[in-house]
């Protein structure tokens, strides 16, 4: 090969390993991007009257008299609405039958995308359902509600070797020269006056209970029982990994039985989280019976097990890395071996150890498999500091796979599920973060 | 702190203690390590009962419903009366995205990792490294959200495109330098010394000639590809890639940094490129090291729960042809997930045992596969200790 | 090979036919109270595995003087002064036969406790290690292992302690700052210190000054010459200006073998054994 061609591959070369790390860079970015820019809009959003109307009379919050005026302003727009709504009905009830029945069909479809704009229509019932006792409380759902009133959906099958395609008639043809047929022009001219939107900084979405499985209102119980969990897992992994790592780094001699003891270890890193799922339910919950059924506690343990491994590894390196010299300078002193790692080794490692816990620490609370046979439960409210060894708990992990694969309305709250996402990586992030940070500064403090 | 000098001048010996003292000492030390030795056997004692509690309940069904069917059967109905329990599909599937997101995987992984430890400044280093963390970190249902709500709907309408466009990012760059090596080689073996150079040009445009022929009817038969369902076999597999990639990285990284310099300064000095002195000298001596990266990246992409239950359509079958990516499949980890919770209602009955026998064969995978690395690093360490 | 010193009242004065370039104190002036032995070695041998560090040693180590080690790499004189305060059972492979003996007791009898024996013999290292405490704190560490809790009294002996070691002016408006942010020299005399605070009988230094520059080198040593006299010291030293500048006695080692053992000057001017000749003249090293 000649030296240009032998060059030409040496920089090919070094393009794809950089390029490797780049595609990573950009994964990243392609992940985070979408979840932290839909995510910050389940906090900060157009909310519309309902949105106030809610936080009013579910979590009593906001500031009656506007409310109270917005409202009527409001209520004084979409009279207007609904009077269109009654005419054309006294309309369809003067129209002989094969008349009526055109529109009979095309009409329910506008009332239910109104109610579902609006709230309930005057003179309905009240719906059973808290979903369906409000209007739309965002200003682009309300927007998406007005074109499906306004445009009715339709497929194109004329071509067979593709998939149908959808395309949209307004609806405006369809009713004209009824009574109705104002009515569309007057929804697009007045949705703003008739919804009051407004920029909305909704903090409390952190910080409420949820309402109707989370269609409203706020993910508290899912954090507060991702932080019971995480915070349970720890009390009982961190101890035993750090004690575990003093004797493997102290006290143990090499020989048969201490790497049978390190095989376990990195056996026990590689189960597959859903495995530890299975055995959290056939040991915690069938066998010892911690619990009668699912319970944070059992989650807790099971999510123990599978972060021990990480932690004793932290600890480990963590102790190794401590000088030699502090151990031989404390022994020289007329220290004993125990005194000597309790007040020298350990507070040297403490860093490092505690670098590992925090990791730790955001995997627990980031991990779903182990947790969904042992803890998690899809709706609930938050439970008790008590409540721990008995009941399942919301968690913000398995309450975002719930919501958007199994939630009847999963396309509807896509907010919702986004800020669970983003709440979660950003726990999980920040723990990360910080324990780089922690890591960095340790690293200049050894350099002095 | 008092000065130990007896009144009779002679210094006391207060380092040698009473025979009872001694024994009481040597009692705590040992009760003391007797502790510490129980608690670091914790972990192995988990171990076991991890084996036995997922054994024992995983026997009760092949003692029920024998093997056969379990391994050799694709019908999965465990709702059925009566259920059949064929996983042969599942465990295909399993299979299939483990094998798809190794294909991306692997060769990223080690070409990040040899970037890593040789080629970039530590400066640039600094900045990769949390890269690298961070994607490590991200939860597994975070990754599974963005399958199913960002890349699945983007496959399935414009997944031809997309496949079109990467594999003319992809593809161009190595034609070329296939297209550039091809004719060196060539025209070296076939071509008198004062001809090569015209020689090499004739094949370079013959070859790339061709080579823009198959870029482009490759790319226009990818565009025209309509996937029905963006849940499949390929999204999950480039997501499980980028969750496996950072143990590959950083286990591949480590293998390559233990093999010393003096290796790559040998090579140096006889005149390869930094890309020879690696491929030949470098990857070779730490080759064991990497290939215990990829299994364990491997593992952590055949373990993992959420993504594949959320983004893999979780269609118990064996697509058709076997190695088509576009459509949905099912996993082992997904459908213990998915099914324990119809299950675990009819406790003792093959339907909840047959997801511990999925569990216990995870379980026995993953116990083999990090037996085989950690004794294949072991391994390396002592060849290039030199032992 | 030489096994007793002979002490007299006045050290060997120095020869006046001294052709080397090694600078030996004329006079050295008598220790009061000390010159009885304090640590006696009979057969004592040293073995990490198989392999025999230190081969049966024979010297007898006289208290309040200050005795150096000096021989080159790997001739077994760290190990033999590690041995005296039993260091070396950090190291798992590494034990001993013969009998060494501290104020007439075995080292390495059954009844020994380690912990109280390095209370009385107190070790500086190579390297200056501090904890990465308050400089108070390094100090307050020993007598607070031994159950010291007043604060009154500690400040009282980290304050001397710190004199002793000739550091107080330097850090008195400091201690609570930390030790790392020290010189490597006040660092070391912070060792120094630390391990005075915990009133050890003997002294071992393992080449205190190997890290350090000459300045902070002759602090060292006049310290040594500050402590002669209320302690033993010995110093393992590859410097053999130093040995000749700070100790009353030298013994010198050789793969593993005591070689030589005789007061300072006379072993630099006079030195009975070719071996010993030849390093010191520094034919090898």
């Amino acid at each position: 090969m000649n030296l240009g061609t032998r060059k030409i591959l040496d920089n090919s070369f070094t393009a794809v390993g950089m390029g490797s790390i780049v595609v990573m860079a950009l994964a990243l970015l392609a992940v985070l991007t979408p979840i932290v820019y839909n995510g910050v809009g389940a906090v900060f959003f157009t909310g519309t009257i309902e949105h106030r109307t809610i936080l009013y009379k579910e979590y009593g919050r906001g500031d009656a008299k506007t409310i109270e005026t917005q409202t009527a302003t409001a209520e004084r727009y979409r009279g207007e609405a609904y009077r269109m709504l009654s005419d054309f009905e006294a309309e369809m009830e003067g129209m002989p039958f094969e008349a009526s029945s055109r529109y009979r069909s095309q009409y329910a479809q506008v009332r239910a995308a109104m109610s579902s704009l609006l709230g309930p229509l005057p003179g309905d019932p009240t719906p059973m359902l808290t979903r369906f006792q409000y209007g739309q409380t965002r200003w682009e759902k309300a927007e998406e509600k007005l074109h499906e009133i306004l445009y009715e959906k339709k497929w194109d099958y004329s071509d067979p070797t593709v998939m149908a395609k959808a395309f949209y008639v307004p609806r405006a043809e369809a009713f004209a020269g009824t009574m109705l047929a104002p009515l569309f022009g007057y929804l697009d001219r007045h949705l703003a006056d008739m919804m009051q939107p407004e920029f909305t900084v909704y903090w409390g979405f952190f910080t409420d209970r949820s309402l109707d499985a989370h269609i409203f209102g706020g993910i508290w119980p899912e954090i507060q029982g991702t932080f019971f969990l995480a915070i349970g897992a720890m009390l009982f992994a961190f101890p035993l990994g750090v004690i575990a790592a003093v004797y493997f780094t102290e006290y143990a001699k090499e020989g048969f039985f201490t790497s049978i003891l390190r095989s376990a270890n990195s056996t026990l890193a590689g189960v597959p989280s859903i495995v530890f799922g299975l055995f959290g339910l056939a040991f915690f919950i069938n066998t010892m019976k911690v619990s009668e059924s699912k319970s944070v506690l059992a989650g807790s343990l099971t999510l123990a097990i599978m972060i021990l491994p990480t932690i004793i590894r932290a600890a480990e390196e963590a102790i190794l890395s401590v000088p030699k010299t502090y151990k031989e300078a404390s022994l020289g002193l007329g220290s004993t071996k125990w005194n000597t790692i309790a007040t020298v080794i350990l507070p040297a490692a403490l860093p490092g150890i505690i670098t590992g816990g925090i990791i730790s620490l955001g995997r627990a609370a980031g991990e779903t498999a182990p947790i969904i046979f042992t803890a998690a439960v899809s709706v609930g409210s938050a439970i008790g500091i008590a409540d721990v060894f008995s009941s399942p708990t919301p968690a913000l992990s398995w309450n975002i796979y719930n919501l958007a694969s199994e939630h009847e309305m999963a396309c509807e709250i896509r907010h919702v599920q986004y800020g669970m996402v983003l709440s979660l990586v950003s726990i999980v992030l920040l723990l990360n973060l910080s324990a780089i940070l922690l890591r960095a500064k340790i690293s200049q403090k050894l350099k002095g | 702190m008092t000065e130990e000098v007896k009144s009779d001048g002679k210094r006391s010996n207060a380092f040698v203690v009473s025979p009872q003292k001694r024994k009481m000492q040597k009692l705590a030390k040992n009760a003391g390590e007797a502790l510490l030795l129980g608690i670091a056997s914790f972990v192995a004692i988990i171990v076991l009962f991890i084996f036995y509690f997922v054994a024992v309940d995983a026997i009760p069904y092949f003692q029920l419903r024998g093997f056969t069917e379990f391994f050799t059967s694709t019908g999965w109905y465990p709702a059925g009366e009566p259920g059949e329990f064929g996983a042969l599909a599942i465990i295909y599937g399993s299979a299939m995205v483990t094998l798809g997101s190794a294909l991306l995987a692997v060769p990223m992984g080690i070409a990040a990792a040899v970037c890593l430890s040789d080629i970039l400044p530590f400066s640039v280093r600094q900045y990769a490294k949390p890269v690298i963390e961070m994607l490590a970190a991200i939860p597994s249902v975070a990754f599974g959200f963005f399958a199913l709500v960002i890349l699945a709907p983007l496959l399935q309408s414009n997944g031809g495109p997309l496949l079109m466009w990467t594999w003319w990012v992809l593809a161009a760059p190595f034609l070329l330098l296939a297209v550039i090596v091809a004719a060196d080689l060539l025209s070296a073996r076939f071509a008198q010394e004062e001809n090569r150079k015209k020689m090499a040009l004739l094949l370079q445009s013959l070859f790339g000639i061709l080579a823009v022929l198959v870029l482009y009817v490759v790319g226009t038969k990818l565009n025209a590809i309509e996937i029905i369902t963006g849940t499949n076999a390929l999204n999950v597999s480039i997501i499980l890639s980028f969750m496996a990639l950072p143990t590959i990285v950083s286990v591949a990284e480590d293998a390559l940094q233990s093999v010393g310099r003096e290796l790559r300064e040998g090579s140096y000095a006889l005149g390869a490129t930094r890309a020879e002195t690696l491929l030949k000298t470098v990857l070779p001596a730490a080759s064991s090291g990497i290939l215990a990266a990829v299994i364990l990246g491997i593992m952590r992409a055949l373990g993992e729960t959420m993504v594949v239950w959320m983004a893999s359509g979780n269609s118990s079958h064996i697509p058709d042809p076997w190695f088509n990516y576009l459509e949905a499949v099912r996993t082992l980890t997904a459908t213990i997930a998915g099914d324990m919770g119809e299950a675990d209602q009819v406790t003792g009955s093959a339907r909840y045992h047959v997801l511990f026998a999925m569990g216990l064969l995870l379980l026995v995978i993953s116990f083999f596969s990090n037996l085989v690395s950690e004794r294949i690093v072991v391994r390396q360490r002592k060849i290039l200790s030199g032992q | 090979m030489q096994m007793r010193a002979e002490h007299k009242e006045s050290a060997a004065k120095g020869s006046a036919t001294a052709t080397r370039d090694i600078y030996i104190p004329s006079e050295r002036v008598a220790v009061s109270g000390g010159g009885t032995p304090h640590v006696v070695a009979k057969d004592f041998s040293i073995y990490y595995g198989d392999f025999e560090a230190v081969k049966k040693v024979n010297a007898e180590i006289l208290s309040k003087y200050v005795t150096a080690i000096i021989g080159p790499s790997g001739c077994g004189k760290s190990t033999f002064l590690r041995a005296i305060n039993r260091m070396n059972d950090l190291i798992p492979s590494c034990h001993t036969s013969g009998i060494l003996r501290f104020d007439g007791e075995d080292i390495y009898g059954k009844l020994t406790d380690e912990v109280l024996l390095r209370k009385k013999i107190g070790m500086v290292f190579q390297k200056p290690n501090p904890f990465p405490k308050s400089i108070f704190d390094n100090i307050a560490y020993g007598p607070r292992l031994h159950g010291m809790n007043d604060r009154k009294q500690l400040e009282e002996i980290v304050e001397k302690s710190l004199r002793k070691a000739a550091l107080w002016d330097e850090v008195s408006d400091r201690l609570e700052r930390n030790a790392l942010g020290l010189s490597g020299g006040q660092q070391q005399r912070l060792c120094v210190a630390r391990t005075l605070a915990v009133e050890p009988e003997i002294l071992l230094l393992d080449e205190p000054t190997s890290a350090l520059d000459p300045k902070a080198t002759a602090k060292i040593e006049d310290l040594i010459q500050e402590l002669r006299g209320s302690y033993t010291i010995m110093i393992v030293t590859h410097n053999m200006q130093q040995a000749s500048r700070v100790s009353d006695y030298t013994m010198f080692f050789y793969e593993g073998v005591l070689v030589e053992y005789a007061q300072t000057a006379q072993l630099f001017t006079n030195p009975k054994d070719r071996m010993t000749e030849d390093y010191i003249t520094g034919r090898f090293s």
